[in-house]
């Protein structure tokens, strides 16, 4: 049994030390807002926080994790970064399909924390890692900013 | 007249002395002072065998051990194919060769062998139909493991289920495709004697000897090769290119091998294939930990590092001092502009594990931080990981990096491998994307 702290309460999963975070958050948790893209780390979907830095869960075993906060998509809203970047996302519409768009969010949220007021080459550094199908990365790009001027 | 006789005398004198001094390599435990003595003679703990843990395991049991420490797996399996039985292809300058299959089908394998046939393999290259072997196989060590090490081996082999497999034919061009010039070949590198303890060395550096030169074959990796494709053990491990990945420097000099890594480190590395600050070990050494090193025991990985100690360190002025600062956590304006593709790519696909700073966010064998490969301004095994990727059985479990060779064309890897040395290491490479398409081909597979 592994106790993982994530969205500030602790949580028990029985399953192998070297499974991804990914795979315990969606089956053994059923926290499902956190997308399975490639499982690979080139897409970018499966991205949530770790004591604050966006991390692919799909590729951080849960045996590595130890007691540092995890943040997934359900729980980042009540960050003051969260806040603002889910905000700002629904004043711009930038969502088409979605299914990428809790990775985004995560790794969005993830910048402003560490950068107030990002500019476009923090954006392309920290986002290039998450793909949109749909090519909403003119509306990611805005929101980010409206999100920092809030 | 007779000055000229002199004159050709003398130049023929200087050069047969030069020629001798060009075929001849020393032993690969000639460093180490003092007299060797025969195996029976010798007064103090046996070095050969399993150790005392499994002293009284059974046959098959101790030959499971001494075939995990020659690591046979390693190249007797094919990329994804069944253990032992053969077919990973050794893509040389002059052709490609097989490794066989070595499980016990009497047709396909190895399963009409008889002991004596095995011996022959092992200690002098040569298989029961008389025809000579390839030094691929390093029958060289292998000459050095007793017969009852040997047979353990053998015995284990026999334990597995035989494998119909056939192996594929060499394709070599002449004159290597003429087997029995080994026979010339073996006369000066093989010296089909077993090992021989040293008796000023302790029993443990005499266990890590057999060790690593018998049952381990560092050097068949690790040590140059001299004009006649031998082990030159006048360099012993000063580091060489195999199977197209670099095996580095392991003698103990403090900047270009590993003297700087305390006995610990050193264990940790070879138990483990990562040690936080040192990197991770990738490509055939990564595959020597996973298959070899990470089964033996403590005690064997103690006594390999006593011996390891004692190589006499070589420098190597190609390689840096590794660097050991994180870089910084985002991308400077400077570097993206210098390789704007690199870092493109970079962030795309390779930051997400690796992290920005070196040091990666979700898995330690993903830290590049103070390892040799992005600290090696050839930046070789860079490119063959992106190649290729990397496949880790580590003690934590499987770790698994993609293969880009067929995502991204040579020109983008070697703009991003660029990016990787300049950004983590201590010389930026400046591979070229002929050079990427050389180095990618050279590799096993």
């Amino acid at each position: 049994m592994i106790t993982l702290q994530i969205n500030g309460q602790p949580h028990d999963v029985d399953v192998s030390p070297d499974t991804p975070l990914l795979w315990a958050l969606r089956d053994a948790l059923g926290m499902t807002g956190t997308k399975y893209g490639c499982g690979i780390a080139q897409c970018g979907a499966c991205t949530v926080h770790l004591d604050g830095q966006a991390v692919r869960s799909c590729q951080l075993p849960i045996g590595s994790v130890g007691s540092r906060a995890i943040t997934t998509i359900e729980g980042v809203g009540s960050t003051d970064a969260g806040a603002k970047i889910q905000k700002a996302w629904l004043d711009l519409e930038v969502i088409q399909c979605g299914y990428c768009q809790s990775g985004q969010i995560m790794s969005a949220a993830a910048l402003l924390a560490q950068k107030a007021s990002p500019n476009d080459d923090d954006i392309d550094a920290a986002m290039a890692g998450n793909i949109c199908r749909c090519g909403t990365y003119v509306r990611i790009r805005a929101a980010i900013k409206k999100a920092a001027a809030a | 007249m007779t000055r000229l006789y002199w004159a050709l005398i003398a130049t023929a004198a200087v050069a047969a002395v030069v020629a001798a001094w060009i075929i001849y390599v020393p032993g690969p435990t000639a460093f180490a002072s003092g007299s060797t003595v025969a195996l029976n003679d010798y007064k103090d703990a046996n070095p050969t065998g399993v150790p005392a843990s499994l002293a009284s395991a059974d046959l098959v049991k101790r030959g499971e051990y001494l075939t995990r420490a020659a690591d046979c797996e390693a190249c007797h399996t094919a990329k994804g194919g069944i253990p032992y039985a053969g077919g990973l292809a050794f893509k040389l300058p002059f052709g490609t060769m097989y490794s066989p299959n070595i499980t016990p089908d009497k047709e396909t394998g190895i399963g009409n062998w008889t002991d004596a046939d095995f011996l022959n393999a092992i200690h002098k290259g040569i298989a029961p139909d008389g025809s000579r072997l390839y030094p691929a196989f390093p029958y060289p060590s292998y000459t050095l493991l007793t017969d009852d090490d040997a047979l353990a081996i053998k015995a284990y082999l026999f334990s597995l289920a035989p494998v119909r497999r056939v192996t594929p034919k060499n394709s070599l061009m002449f004159p290597f495709n003429q087997r029995w010039l080994m026979a010339f070949w073996s006369l000066f590198y093989n010296s089909n004697e077993r090992y021989q303890p040293h008796t000023d060395q302790s029993a443990e550096w005499n266990r890590g000897a057999y060790l690593a030169e018998a049952l381990g074959h560092c050097g068949e990796c690790h040590t140059p090769r001299n004009l006649m494709q031998a082990v030159n053990n006048k360099r012993k491990f000063a580091g060489a290119v195999t199977a197209g990945w670099r095996a580095y420097n392991i003698t103990q000099d403090k900047t270009s091998g590993i003297g700087s890594w305390d006995v610990e480190m050193t264990e940790k590395f070879l138990a483990h294939g990562h040690v936080e600050g040192l990197g991770t070990a990738s490509g055939p050494m990564g595959e020597a930990v996973d298959m070899s090193l990470r089964h033996m025991t403590p005690e064997d990985i103690k006594a390999l590092v006593v011996y390891l100690k004692t190589v006499p360190p070589i420098p190597d002025t190609s390689l840096p001092v590794p660097k050991t600062l994180l870089a910084s956590t985002f991308p400077s304006d400077h570097e993206v502009n210098e390789n704007a593709r690199g870092a493109m790519i970079f962030a795309g696909a390779c930051e997400a594990c690796h992290g920005w700073s070196g040091k990666s966010p979700v898995l330690k064998y993903a830290d590049f931080v103070g390892g040799r490969t992005v600290n090696d301004p050839t930046a070789r095994n860079v490119a063959q990981a992106v190649i290729w990727g990397v496949t880790r059985h580590s003690p934590d479990g499987v770790v698994t990096m993609p293969g880009f060779g067929k995502a991204y064309s040579d020109e983008e890897i070697a703009a991003v491998v660029n990016y990787v040395t300049a950004r983590f290491g201590a010389e930026k490479s400046n591979i070229t994307a002929e050079e990427v398409r050389k180095i990618g081909k050279q590799a096993s597979q």
